[in-house]
């Protein structure tokens, strides 16, 4: 046998054995060659031009990644070399080199690198359509099932998959040149330690790094660069501070307290436990801390997407709108272009008048929304206007009863605004409120169709009011391309150069336009948010499951001896559970309380009215736990079925 | 052979040393049987492991035919292990992927011999040891007598001169034992070899020609066989470890 036999060999071993992170390295191979090959896509990257930075935002976060799914191969590497240090010291004593055994170790890993990638590839072709679909369907382009094999991308999962390997192994290199033969022969009779010794240092420890905690979540929820890395350094003291007292607190709280020790399966429980958190509290805290940053990206995610999705709902209701700068009517130069370039099926030319007073606004200030200011008086629109407004958004039409106006909102005020009773009084006549309607009108900047609300008269009742802006509204046969948009763009610019001392400049949107735009941040934000946060929940369930899962053999014996001394099955099942539940909700914990906080908070930022329904600061939260234990619970279903089944006698 | 002058071995760190060996020293002929007794923690199996090269020494000096092998390089220690070391643990050490017969020949075929003759050595060597029935099962298929004659296999395969073995019988049923100590013995007296053996057993001891007794890491007393039968031997190991005193029921 050689060494590259004997090598192989071990490798499939390892690839059984340690099942859990096989798997996880195959899904790195598979993440990294899907999003490579977005890289690579010609397609997709001339969907829009906004999203030709999309290369570089994945380049970067497979950065991220690379070093993430690094440190888990290094440390799973370096736990399975431990592991198997008998093994390897035999080795030695037969008469390998420290050399051979580096070669032996190294080629061994390799076939499973080697193989994962390979597996990992065709996983991640499949992956790579699922991602177009997304991308194509965001775009609103359709979408066509084709199998296709990138080489470029293939290349650089190649590249990355070489430069994780190469680090892990070079550490593990490093040991095993290292290691003398009595070391790797008796490494199991190594002694479990308690981290932290004197029970002052340990309470004093628990205590500051509470506090830190708090201090940490504040400061990231205050925001700010400084303030942001404070805080996130406040985080990570907390999360290292706390592991490290809590595992060896434990044995001193129920030492103190022999009555909760000794009560049902509490001492079984406690010391399986303990004993292996004292010796994890620095995995555990890394391990909270990949949680912490795996929440904050996916809720990072959600409200970027929320806030993309949000703002272009409220400016994407029109095929084309030109709100103009001033009090001056919209610019002939787009009339022009328009006549010329884009086939118009219906348009609307209008304006924006100020009432005689601001009674509405001061009644929403007055309801404690965050809500800002933008003029002195309240917007108000004609009813002829809006009812073709409303024609060319699609909406249904609504009824103007003579006497009565109506108030069109942001979603977000309506339950304020149906509350509110008073009439108005313009010209002299006097209108009393006939509805509230909050679809979306384009209501979201100041050259828009009001300050987030308007009020709708009688065209009769606007009759020698103010103008606040002119405006323009149209429906076209085609959606405004790209280009087209560029263009009138690009009259904008030229006619707000004009005036050189104050430039001021309209307000353009188009539907696809404002769709091409959430598609774009979506792609380029949330894309590689999730993809983070999908290696990094990956990487940290791995782990945990790799610790538990090598415990098995001796979880068996325990359990076999208690079955002797009369623990009867079912006791044993429900001592299981309650330690495996510990110890995987234990590192969840932390991360819960920081990230929730957080993400309620970055949620709230946005401007108001757009983080609403699937959006809102609470669905949000919801949504970005949901997503972190599901996948949280694939790795502890996998572990507990496995110990289950290996650990239990029959 | 095989010559220890006043080896000492300390563990631990500045403020707390533990002195495992204190100034042992002895001689090995070629083709003795030498059986180390003691008390756990004695320092037997430190001492084998600083024979083995498995561990080092902290003062003195080890010497194979003259050579010290403190002052072997890397490679050179590789070498003395491979081609004149064999090692026996009392919990086998076997690999688990690996079947008995290429346990046996793992070494041969890691250091690049051929394999015809890998082959025809590891049947030869399994033949005189009695496990060529299972040569073609894996570990824990075969029992435990069966392992450790794998791992006495193993040890002896490449032709190494000394045989270091570590509570050989620790993990066996008595006629198990049996059974490898008298393997053990024809080995010694059939082929040479010269064998080393840690044991807390006076059973396994008497097989020995002489026993070296070991208390609180300092050579205690020692034994000689000479012409006496095996049971008297046995008895008078026995004799031995009852002066010791209290540590005479640690070492039965």
């Amino acid at each position: 046998m050689t060494l590259s036999e004997l090598s192989l060999r071990n490798a499939k071993r390892q690839a059984r054995d340690y099942l859990v992170y096989f798997v996880t390295v195959v899904m790195a191979a598979a993440l990294l060659y899907s999003f490579n090959g977005l890289v690579f896509s010609q397609e997709i990257i001339t969907l829009s031009k906004g999203i030709s930075v999309l290369p570089l935002m994945i380049v970067l976060a497979s950065v991220v990644v690379v070093c993430v799914f690094g440190w888990l191969v290094a440390y799973a590497t370096r736990f399975m070399l431990l592991r198997r240090g008998r093994e390897l010291g035999l080795y030695l004593l037969i008469g390998l080199e420290n050399r051979q055994l580096t070669r032996l170790f190294f080629l061994e890993n390799l076939a499973v690198g080697g193989c994962a990638l390979v597996l990992g590839t065709a996983l991640g072709g499949l992956l790579y359509q699922a991602f177009r679909a997304i991308v194509l369907a965001l775009f609103g382009q359709p979408y066509a099932f084709s199998f296709g094999f990138s080489l470029p991308a293939l290349g650089l999962t190649v590249l990355y998959f070489a430069l994780i390997y190469l680090f892990a192994l070079r550490r593990s290199r490093k040991y095993i040149r290292r290691a003398n033969i009595h070391d790797l022969i008796y490494v199991d009779r190594a002694n479990e330690g308690m981290v932290i010794q004197t029970g002052t240092v340990r309470r004093w420890m628990f205590s500051f790094s509470i506090v830190l905690g708090v201090a940490g979540t504040c400061l990231l929820m205050a925001g700010g660069a400084i303030l942001g890395v404070i805080g996130a350094g406040c985080v990570i003291a907390f999360l290292f501070g706390f592991f490290l007292s809590f595992a060896s607190g434990v044995p001193a709280f129920f030492d103190r307290r022999p009555a909760r020790k000794y009560r049902g399966q509490s001492l079984l429980v406690f010391r399986t436990l303990t004993a292996k958190l004292a010796t994890m509290g620095v995995l555990m805290a890394t391990i909270s801390m990949i949680f912490t940053a795996t929440l904050i990206s996916e809720g990072s995610g959600l409200v970027f997407r929320g806030l993309f999705a949000g703002r272009a709902a409220e400016s994407a209701c029109f095929d084309l709108y030109i709100g103009a700068a001033g009090d001056g009517p919209v610019s002939r130069d787009y009339f022009d272009f328009i006549q010329d370039n884009i086939s118009v099926e219906r348009e609307l030319h209008y304006c924006v008048y100020q009432a005689e007073d601001s009674r509405v606004m001061d009644y929403v200030e007055s309801m404690g929304e965050d809500y800002h200011r933008y003029f002195d008086r309240d917007p108000v629109l004609r009813y002829s206007d809006y009812a073709a407004l409303r024609a060319i958004a699609g909406y249904p039409p609504v009824e103007l009863k003579p006497g009565e106006y109506l108030i069109h909102c942001r979603a977000y005020l309506e339950k304020h605004l149906t509350g509110y009773t008073q009439p108005i009084s313009l010209g002299g006549a006097s209108l009393i409120p006939g509805g509230v309607h909050a679809e979306h009108l384009m209501q979201n900047y100041d050259t828009g169709n009001g300050a987030r609300y308007i009020l709708v008269v009688p065209d009769e009742a606007a009759e020698g009011l103010p103008v606040f802006h002119h405006a323009y509204a149209a429906k076209t046969a085609q959606p405004v391309a790209e280009s087209q948009f560029d263009l009138l763009c690009d009259i904008n610019y030229r006619l707000g150069e004009q005036n050189l001392l104050e430039p001021s400049y309209d307000e353009i949107h188009t539907r696809a336009s404002e769709k091409a735009e959430e598609a774009a941040q979506t792609v380029l934000v949330v894309f590689p948010l999730f993809y983070l946060a999908l290696a990094l929940t990956m990487t940290a369930a791995t782990i945990l499951t790799i610790q538990q899962l090598s415990e098995t053999e001796r979880y068996r014996q325990q359990f076999q001896l208690l079955q002797k001394l009369g623990m009867d099955r079912r006791e044993m099942a429900k001592a299981l559970g309650r330690q495996f539940t510990i110890y995987y909700v234990l590192p969840a914990v932390p991360p819960v309380l920081i990230g929730i906080p957080f993400i309620l908070h970055l949620s709230r930022a946005p401007e108001p009215g757009v983080m609403a329904g699937m959006n809102s600061p609470g669905a949000i939260a919801a949504i970005s736990l949901g997503i972190f234990f599901l996948i949280y619970a694939i790795y502890i279903l996998l572990a507990y079925t496995s110990l289950r089944r290996n650990v239990l006698p029959q | 052979m095989l010559q220890v002058q006043n080896i000492e071995k300390y563990y631990g760190s500045k403020n707390n040393v533990t002195k495992a060996l204190d100034r042992v020293s002895f001689d090995v002929e070629a083709g003795e049987f030498l059986a180390i007794m003691g008390a756990s923690g004695s320092g037997k199996t430190t001492l084998l492991n600083c024979i083995s090269t498995i561990d080092t020494i902290s003062a003195g000096e080890i010497l194979l035919d003259g050579v010290s092998i403190a002052g072997l390089s890397e490679g050179e220690l590789a070498k003395f292990r491979r081609e004149r070391l064999g090692f026996v643990f009392q919990d086998f050490n076997l690999l688990d992927t690996l079947t008995i017969e290429e346990n046996i020949g793992l070494a041969l075929s890691l250091n690049h011999q051929d394999p015809g003759t890998v082959q025809n050595r590891v049947r030869e060597v399994a033949g005189k040891l009695g496990i060529t029935d299972v040569l073609t099962k894996f570990p824990y298929q075969v029992s435990g007598g069966q392992k450790q004659r794998t791992a006495v296999a193993r040890a002896m395969v490449a032709g190494q001169s000394l045989l270091l073995a570590d509570e050989p019988t620790g993990a066996l049923d008595s006629k198990a034992s049996k059974n490898l100590l008298e393997i053990m013995t024809a080995m010694n007296r059939g082929l040479g070899a010269t064998i080393l053996m840690v044991t807390h057993d006076a059973y396994s001891a008497s097989y020995a020609k002489r026993v070296l007794f070991l208390k609180d890491g300092r050579v205690f007393n020692e034994l000689l066989r000479g012409e006496r039968g095996r049971p008297v031997f046995y008895h008078e190991i026995l004799d031995v470890l009852a002066a010791l005193g209290g540590d005479v029921s640690d070492v039965i």
